[in-house]
């Protein structure tokens, strides 16, 4: 944590190196984990295929308790894909963390509010997107003056509000995650012998910890998803 | 002033990064419908619909099942019936067969005996015939010997005198 991002400019545009390089590889084990379990596809699923179909399942139960039931179908794959890229994302800083001329080159993504708003951008637009497809402009825009006309500016806020939370919320979370896990491998190193050992164990805990936090906060993030999309559709 | 608090860790607003992900992240989508979601959720349509064909199914054939076992049941059940119908029939046709036969015995028995009395009968009278020609023959025969023996001419003159005379006496 912490240090200048190594960045780079490409047709004007600032990119920042640690999460292009972090995100490319997070893309490679999404898509090879997926790819490598749903190889031997068969009638009666075994060992794999179990584990890809139950990740179905859940994301889709998840779909499933949030949309009615003509809606489901469309966004269940959105899901899907979303949760298990965070999830990916959110463990990513916890096994790599490289430093190198006192920049990151590896971390999580999702520890980047630029990266965690990306995709906030992206469900919400997607929200949006759905809401106007659904009830056609008049309908989206009536939706703001529900429950009554006063609740107009309220409503705008809320929207607003939503995307800011939704993308802070698990760059809060990974970000102190990291921060700690830093901290502590710090002190670690601090005193030698004296603290490599406390510092050992603390490390341990709060990977194990992190590892629930980012799981909570894949699956959190995904039904919150979910419930934009729905209200959106469904009013 | 709220874009810098956030991103004060970042240094600089990085726009790239947001098309990057957004890009990648479509691309993502893409592979992953192409090569994994979508031949599972194929595999997984296919077996919920194959798992309810099986269910509908064996309701079929458990149908087909228990009406088979329902005829099979009442065939055999004919087929009992059937059984005791032939045995009775043969019992029946046994009977009056029986009793036919020793109705044709009794009426033979009968006949035979009414011909043997018949033919006793015949016997008897032949025989008593018979023994009367022959008591009769046997008694002209000893009649015959007796009078050949007494007639002799002079021994028979005072007999044949007298006969003459009474023809003479009854003549006149």
């Amino acid at each position: 944590m912490g240090g200048d991002a190594l960045t780079f400019k490409l047709f004007g545009l600032t990119f920042n190196t640690t999460n292009i390089v972090s995100g490319l590889i997070i893309y490679a084990i999404v898509f090879f984990t997926l790819y490598g379990m749903s190889r031997k596809i068969k009638m009666k699923p075994t060992g794999a295929q179990n584990v890809f179909e139950w990740l179905v399942d859940f994301t889709n139960g998840i779909v499933r308790s949030q949309m009615p039931t003509a809606e489901q179908g469309r966004y269940s794959f959105f899901a899907f894909v979303l949760f298990v890229f965070i999830f990916f994302a959110n463990q990513f800083g916890l096994i790599f963390q490289f430093h190198w001329n006192g920049a990151e080159v590896l971390r999580s993504p999702t520890a980047d509010p630029v990266v965690t708003l990306t995709f906030s951008l992206m469900v919400m637009a997607l929200a949006h997107f759905a809401g106007v497809a659904h009830n056609g402009l008049g309908g989206y825009l009536k939706n703001y003056t529900k429950p009554f006309t006063l609740m107009l500016p309220v409503n705008i806020i809320e929207e607003f509000a939503n995307f800011l939370t939704l993308g802070l919320r698990i760059f809060g979370n990974i970000f102190a995650g990291e921060l700690l896990m830093s901290l502590i491998a710090n002190m670690a190193f601090s005193h030698g012998a004296l603290t490599i050992i406390p510092g050992l164990l603390l490390e341990l805990a709060w990977q194990g910890f992190s590892v629930f936090i980012g799981s909570i906060q894949a699956y959190v993030f995904v039904t919150l998803t979910t419930v934009y999309i729905s209200r959106k559709v469904s009013e | 002033m709220f874009v810098n608090s956030v991103l004060a860790e970042s240094n600089s607003l990085y726009i790239g990064d947001l098309v990057f992900y957004i890009v990648t992240f479509i691309i993502l989508m893409l592979l992953v419908k192409h090569f994994a979601w979508g031949p599972v959720t194929d595999m997984m349509k296919k077996r919920a619909d194959k798992i309810a064909s099986d269910i509908d199914n064996a309701a079929r054939s458990r149908e087909h099942a228990e009406k088979m076992a329902a005829k099979r049941q009442a065939e055999l059940q004919n087929s009992r019936q059937e059984a005791a119908d032939i045995v009775s029939n043969a019992k029946k046709s046994a009977e009056t067969q029986r009793a036919q036969i020793v109705e044709a015995a009794q009426n033979d028995a009968q006949a035979l005996k009414q011909q043997a009395q018949q033919d006793a009968d015949q016997a008897r009278r032949d025989a008593l015939n018979g023994a009367k020609d022959d008591v009769a023959n046997l008694s002209i025969e000893i009649a015959s010997k007796l009078i050949q023996k007494e007639l002799k001419a002079d021994d028979q003159k005072e007999l044949i005198d007298s006969y003459i005379e009474g023809l003479v006496n009854h003549e006149s």
